[in-house]
C-alpha cells in the first residue's frame, strides 16, 4: 500500500480497477489480472459473488451471478491467489459482502488473504460502527480494512472515519448503487475536496466512473480512480481494450 | 445503565453464560485464573461482537501487551501494576487503570490518571486489586471522579451488585470471585450476576446499541447509515412522545378498527380436546392482516421527519397492502418491489395496491420472492435516501427497525394481556404465533416476555419438510450470518451464499429471521417449530369448518401447530393463537390446492 503513498506524493494518480472474480470461470482471473497489470492499472479489486449484492448495480450483479453459476466461493478465489507463480507487482484488494467473510471465518479470511498477497479488503456492508468485528484480524496480518464515506456521510461521521483510514478512502461519487452513469453531479466535486482536505490517507472516486469526461471533473480533487461496472461489462463483451484510453487518461502523468 | 465485565474467565461454557455481559475479562497476569494468548484467542471467539475483550496485566511491557491485544484479538487493556503514564498513554486501545482504595488519599490519586477508566477495588495480595474484598464504597462521595469512567470491582456478588450500583453509579461493575464456588467459575452466578445489573429486562440490554444478544446490528453500505442513524434517533424520540402515541392509537382504533377481539374457540376447544382456545382477531384489522398496525407507526414517524416517499416490499401481498392503504390515506407517494413470483402468485392483492395509488416494481432477479423483492426496496433506498423511507413490514432490518416494528407490533400482545385478565383472571399457559420474518410473533410474544410461566411457541414454514432443500425453517435449520442489515439466522451454504426459502406460503418464504426471534431462540424463552405445506393446508380446511373462519395460510402454520400442542395440555389450560390474517388473499391458492381435500 505504500506503493499508493508514493503515487499520491508523486502526483500521479491512481487507477483501480474492478473485476469479478469467476465471471467466464476462475480461470480467467489471472489471465485478467495480467492483462489489467500489464496495461499499467494502479491496483486491482478482486470482487467475491455474493447472492445478495445490495450495494451493486446489475452489471455487477449479473456479474456476480455468473461466477456464482460457476461455483465461485470466496475460498476458491483466495486458493487461485494462491497459487499463482507469475509476479504481482500492484496491490490486490478483495472486495466482498461480510455473510462469506463470517461464514468462512474472520480470522481465516484475514491469514488466507495474507498468504494470497492481498494488500487491502473492503467490505461494502461492513460500517465504521462495527468495523472492529473484522479490523483486529486484517491488522494482524498487515492488512488494510479500506472505509467507504459517501456523500450522505456526516461530517461528524467523516472525522470519525478518516481519523482512522488507512490505505486509501473509497470516497463514492453518486448516492446510490454501482454502475455506469452519464453525468456527475457537481456537488461530488466539492464532496472530493472536502475528503480529500481531510485524509491523511490517498482518496480515490468510485461508483459510477465509465467516461473520460468524470475524469476530467475530478482530477484535480482526488489521488485516483476505482472503475468497476465498465471494466466488468467490457471483459464480459471480450472488449476490454476499448477501456485503454480511460486507464491511460488517469494515470499518464500530466504536467502541471 | 451500568456495563458489567465478567472477568477471569478460562472456560467456554462460563464465557458462554456471560453472552450477555458487556465485557469479558482475561487475566495474562500470573494468577490461578491465569490464561495464554492462545486460549483467550479460542474462547474471544464465542464472545459476541459487541462484547469487549479485556486483558489484564500486571506490570508487562508494552511489547507483551501489544502482542497480546493482536494475538487474542483485544479491545481494551485493564493495568494492575505501577505501570508509567509513558505506557499507559502507548497503548493503542483503551485502557483502564486499576487502584486499591483505603482511603479518601487513595480515591485522590485516581484523578491522576491518564488512562481512559479508573477501576477501584479493595487492596488484594494475589495480584493488585483482586482481593474479593467490598471497599467501602462511600470513599467514593464528594471526591469528583467522573462516574463515566469509572469501573467498580471488589467483592461484588449477585447479593451486592445492585447496592454498588446505587451508591457509586458507575459506568462498570467487574466481578471475578463473586461468580464463583470453590473458587471456579458458576454458570448460575454469572447468570444471576448478569440479571441483577440489567434488571432482566430484555429490553435495556439491547435497545442502546441495537443488538439482541450477539444478533441484530446495522450492517448496511456507507450511504445508507446516515439515514439509518436519523431513523435511529427520530424513533427513540417519539417513542418517549406522548402525542405521537396518541395519533398512532387514534388512528389503530378509528382507522384500523381495532382493539381487535379475543375470541374464544368454542368448537376447536371442543374438537381439539384439550385446553381452552381463544383467538387474538388480527384478521379483522382493515386490510385484513397485522402488517397494518406497522405500517400507520412507521409512516407517522416518516411524515415527522419530513418524508413524504415511501419504498416497501411485499411477499404475500399483506404489507403491500398495509403500505400502499396508509399512503393513501396520508398522500404519501408509494412504490412497492414484489417478486415476480410472488406477483403470480398473489394477484388480487397486487389489484388492491394499484388501486389504492402505489407502484408495484416487478423483481426478476434470484428466487423472485421475498428476499429479492428486499435487496432491490433496499437499492432504491441507498438511491432515494434523501427524501424517502424505507417501510419494512417485518422485525427486520437494521437497527432500528426490529425494535421499532416489534413496538408497533406489540399492541397485539398488549391487548391479548389485558383481554385474557379480563376474560380469565389468568395469564394462558401457551401463545403460539406463525413465523415468517416474525412481526405478528414479536408483537405477540413480547408483552408476555417476563412471564416465565406463558410458554411462547413461534411456528415457521417447513415447507416441503425440513429434511428437504425446501423449506424456510431458519431457525430449525439455519445458521449465523449477516443478512439485510443484521446479524440474525440464515439458510445458507457452506460459502455464506444465501439460500432460497420455500414456503406454500408466500409471506413465509424468507431465508432469515428477526434477530430478537435468533436471541429469544438462543435463551431458551421462545420455542420455535415447524409445520410443512401440508399441514397448513389441512388447518385451513379445519379451522374454516370449526369456527367459520378462513386464515391466512400464514396463520393456519400457527393453528396447525396448535392442534399439536392441544394434545399435551389438559383442560384447565388456556391457549391462545394469533390470527395474524385472514385468508381471502390466498384464496386461488386454496382453490388449487384443496379442492381434491374437500
Amino acid at each position: 500500500m505504500n506503493r499508493l503513498e508514493q503515487l499520491k506524493k508523486s502526483g500521479n494518480k491512481a487507477f483501480v480497477a474492478y473485476i469479478m472474480a469467476g465471471d467466464g470461470g476462475l480461470d480467467r482471473l489471472k489471465d485478467q489480472v495480467q492483462y489489467l497489470q500489464r496495461v499499467g492499472v494502479t491496483a486491482i479489486e478482486i470482487g467475491i459473488p455474493f447472492s445478495d449484492p445490495v450495494a451493486d448495480g446489475p452489471t455487477i450483479e449479473a456479474a456476480g451471478n455468473r461466477a456464482l453459476k460457476k461455483g465461485v466461493t470466496l475460498q476458491k478465489v483466495l486458493a487461485e491467489l494462491q497459487s499463482w507463480t507469475f509476479e504481482v507487482n500492484i496491490p490486490l484488494l478483495v472486495m466482498t459482502y461480510l455473510n462469506p467473510v463470517l461464514s468462512f471465518g474472520v480470522e481465516r479470511f484475514a491469514t488466507e488473504c495474507s498468504k494470497a498477497g492481498v494488500s487491502g479488503v473492503i467490505i461494502p456492508d461492513l460500517p465504521y460502527e462495527h468495523k472492529q468485528l473484522v479490523q483486529p484480524y486484517v491488522d494482524k496480518e498487515g492488512i488494510k480494512l479500506i472505509q467507504l464515506v459517501t456523500l450522505t456521510t456526516t461530517d461528524a461521521r467523516l472525522d470519525a472515519i478518516l481519523h482512522e483510514a488507512e490505505g486509501f478512502v473509497y470516497a463514492v461519487t453518486v448516492k446510490g448503487i454501482t454502475g455506469s452513469r452519464d453525468e456527475m453531479s457537481q456537488d461530488v466535486k466539492a464532496f472530493m475536496q472536502k475528503v480529500r482536505e481531510k485524509s491523511p490517507v490517498p482518496v480515490y472516486a468510485g461508483f459510477g466512473i465509465s467516461k473520460s469526461s468524470h475524469v476530467d471533473l475530478l482530477r484535480d480533487d482526488v489521488d485516483g480512480f476505482i472503475v468497476g461496472s465498465a471494466i466488468v461489462e467490457a471483459f464480459n463483451a471480450g472488449e476490454i481494450e476499448v477501456l485503454e484510453p480511460l486507464i491511460h487518461a488517469v494515470t499518464a502523468s500530466h504536467s502541471v | 445503565m451500568t456495563k458489567v465485565k465478567i472477568c477471569g474467565l478460562q472456560e467456554q461454557q462460563h464465557v458462554n453464560a456471560a453472552s450477555r455481559a458487556d465485557a469479558i475479562g482475561f487475566v495474562f497476569a500470573p494468577s490461578r485464573r491465569q490464561v495464554t494468548i492462545a486460549q483467550a484467542a479460542e474462547l474471544a471467539k464465542h464472545i459476541p461482537v459487541d462484547t469487549d475483550k479485556i486483558g489484564v496485566f500486571v506490570n508487562a511491557s508494552l511489547q507483551e501487551i501489544e502482542d497480546t491485544v493482536a494475538g487474542v484479538p483485544l479491545t481494551m487493556v485493564q493495568l494492575h501494576g505501577d505501570e508509567p503514564d509513558e505506557l499507559v498513554k502507548a497503548i493503542r486501545v483503551p485502557v483502564i487503570q486499576a487502584f486499591s482504595i483505603r482511603t479518601k488519599e487513595d480515591v485522590e490519586q485516581l484523578k491522576n490518571s491518564l488512562a481512559d477508566y479508573i477501576l477501584v477495588d479493595a487492596p488484594g495480595t494475589e495480584y493488585r486489586g483482586g482481593s474479593g474484598n467490598v471497599f467501602d464504597w462511600s470513599l467514593l462521595d464528594g471526591v469528583g471522579i467522573d462516574p463515566s469512567r469509572l469501573i467498580v470491582a471488589g467483592g461484588l456478588t449477585p447479593e451486592n451488585v445492585r447496592a454498588a450500583i446505587e451508591q457509586t453509579t458507575p459506568y462498570m461493575v467487574d466481578v471475578s470471585s463473586g461468580v464463583e464456588t470453590e473458587r471456579r467459575k458458576d454458570t448460575a452466578k454469572i447468570l444471576e450476576f448478569i440479571k441483577q445489573v440489567k434488571d432482566d429486562s430484555v429490553e435495556q440490554t439491547i435497545e442502546k446499541t441495537g443488538f439482541f444478544g450477539k444478533y441484530g446490528g446495522q450492517f448496511v453500505p456507507e450511504t445508507l447509515m446516515k439515514a439509518v442513524k436519523e431513523l435511529e434517533d427520530a424513533y427513540n424520540e417519539v417513542k418517549e412522545d406522548p402525542e405521537f402515541h396518541k395519533e398512532y392509537h387514534h388512528y389503530l382504533s378509528e382507522y384500523v378498527g381495532r382493539e381487535q377481539p379475543l375470541t374464544f374457540a368454542k368448537r376447536m376447544t371442543e374438537a381439539y380436546g384439550g385446553p381452552k382456545i381463544y383467538l387474538k382477531r388480527e384478521d379483522l384489522n382493515h386490510t385484513g392482516a397485522h402488517k397494518v398496525n406497522n405500517a400507520i407507526g412507521q409512516a407517522l414517524l416518516a411524515m415527522r421527519m419530513g418524508k413524504r416517499k415511501i419504498v416497501a416490499e411485499t411477499g404475500a401481498g399483506q404489507h403491500g397492502v398495509a403500505t400502499a392503504t396508509i399512503c393513501a390515506l396520508f398522500d404519501l407517494d408509494c412504490v412497492i418491489f414484489m417478486g415476480e413470483e410472488d406477483i403470480k402468485r398473489q394477484q388480487l392483492n397486487v389489484f388492491r395496491m394499484k388501486l389504492l395509488g402505489a407502484r408495484v416494481e416487478s423483481v426478476t432477479k434470484g428466487s423472485a420472492t421475498l428476499k429479492d423483492a428486499v435487496n432491490e426496496a433496499l437499492r432504491y433506498w441507498v438511491a432515494n435516501v434523501e427524501d424517502t423511507h424505507y417501510l419494512i413490514g417485518s422485525a427486520l432490518g437494521p437497527h432500528p427497525f426490529p425494535t421499532m416494528v416489534r413496538d408497533f407490533q406489540s399492541v397485539i400482545g398488549e391487548e391479548t394481556r389485558r383481554q385474557i385478565l379480563e376474560k380469565e383472571g389468568r395469564l394462558p399457559d401457551a401463545i403460539l404465533a406463525c413465523v415468517g420474518g416474525g412481526s405478528n410473533a414479536i408483537g405477540m410474544f413480547y408483552p408476555f416476555i417476563q412471564d416465565k410461566e406463558v410458554e411462547l411457541i413461534g411456528v415457521e414454514a417447513a415447507g416441503q419438510g425440513v429434511d428437504t432443500d425446501k423449506h424456510a425453517a431458519t431457525l430449525t435449520k439455519g445458521t449465523e450470518g449477516v443478512l439485510h442489515g443484521a446479524l440474525m439466522k440464515l439458510l445458507q451454504d457452506d460459502a455464506g451464499q444465501v439460500q432460497e426459502a420455500h414456503s406454500i406460503s408466500a409471506g413465509l418464504d424468507y431465508p432469515g429471521i428477526g434477530p430478537e426471534h435468533a436471541y429469544l431462540a438462543d435463551i431458551g424463552r421462545v420455542e420455535y417449530r415447524s409445520i410443512t405445506d401440508d399441514e397448513a393446508l389441512a388447518a385451513v380446511i379445519s379451522m374454516s369448518r370449526l369456527e367459520g373462519i378462513i386464515p391466512a395460510l400464514e396463520t393456519a402454520h400457527a393453528i396447525a401447530e396448535a392442534e399439536k400442542q392441544a394434545k399435551s395440555m389438559t383442560k384447565e389450560q388456556i391457549l391462545i393463537i394469533c390470527v395474524s390474517g385472514r385468508g381471502d388473499k390466498d384464496m386461488a391458492t386454496y382453490a388449487e390446492n384443496l379442492e381434491g381435500l374437500s
